[in-house]
């Protein structure tokens, strides 16, 4: 299965702006995308609410998987967002 | 979870006066103002902390879903937080939320990552459909308290 893991780059973790912006970001992926905490918990990527719930903080790693076909694509999307401090343009 | 340990329970964030069940808001930014009133009633922000909420809600919608927003204050904002609190606003009429229909809005304020582990135990607590349904319905305080201090245990 397709993974990726990748370091959240926003200074301020995946809080409120950057977890929609990524959550908004995978709901338009075309594929189901899964992220899981480094503490082992996973949640749907498309969900703000479970995005949030991981409490991700700056400097931490997530991995993103998904088994759907052409997923490699959107991974690489998403840990480009990731990898973006999202809450630089505020 | 960050290496912020110390957080608190939701439920020692919340005052018991930082609830009103029954608000009414005709928009968006009237509600967001309220939840800002609240938070400064609480002595949690300083006043500017309400322009803050409003220019983080035009930036991205703090909309989570259920039926639920959780208005607070941009990055630049944390300034005017003098300490950490969480307000709630219940709107039995609704409030039109950019296009979705808000019951309840949580107004957070919060130093230094305090968001992180704060808004991580609110949206765990969202994620249960019932606990989510049970709050938008919840007509006394104490259902509030009993909702957010739900997932303590397993926190």
């Amino acid at each position: 299965m397709p993974e990726r893991t990748v370091t959240v780059a926003s200074s301020v973790g995946l809080h409120a702006r950057p977890a929609s912006l990524f959550s908004q970001a995978a709901a338009k992926a075309g594929v189901p995308v899964t992220l899981t905490s480094a503490a082992g918990k996973s949640v749907n990527a498309a969900s703000i609410l479970g995005v949030l719930s991981l409490g991700v903080g700056h400097g931490e790693q997530v991995t993103l998987s998904s088994d759907a076909e052409g997923a490699d694509a959107a991974l690489d999307e998403l840990v480009a967002l990731l990898e973006t401090d999202l809450d630089k343009e505020e | 979870m960050t290496d912020d340990e110390t957080q608190k329970p939701l439920t020692e964030l919340l005052a018991p006066a930082s609830i009103r069940l029954d608000a009414v808001a005709a928009d968006r930014d009237d509600a967001i103002r309220q939840a800002g009133a609240a938070l400064i009633e609480a002595g949690a922000v300083e006043p500017s902390y309400v322009d803050a909420m409003l220019e983080r809600e035009n930036s991205v919608s703090t909309y989570v879903g259920e039926g639920v927003a959780i208005p607070h204050g941009t990055l630049a904002g944390k300034d005017a937080v003098t300490d950490d609190a969480i307000v709630v606003l219940r709107f039995p009429a609704g409030v039109d939320w950019d296009g979705n229909d808000v019951r309840v809005a949580v107004g957070i304020a919060a130093k230094g990552n305090g968001h992180i582990a704060l808004l991580s135990q609110l949206a765990t607590v969202l994620l249960d459909p019932d606990k989510a349904a049970a709050l938008r319905d919840a007509t006394e305080p104490d259902r509030v308290y009993e909702l957010l201090a739900a997932d303590d245990e397993d926190a």
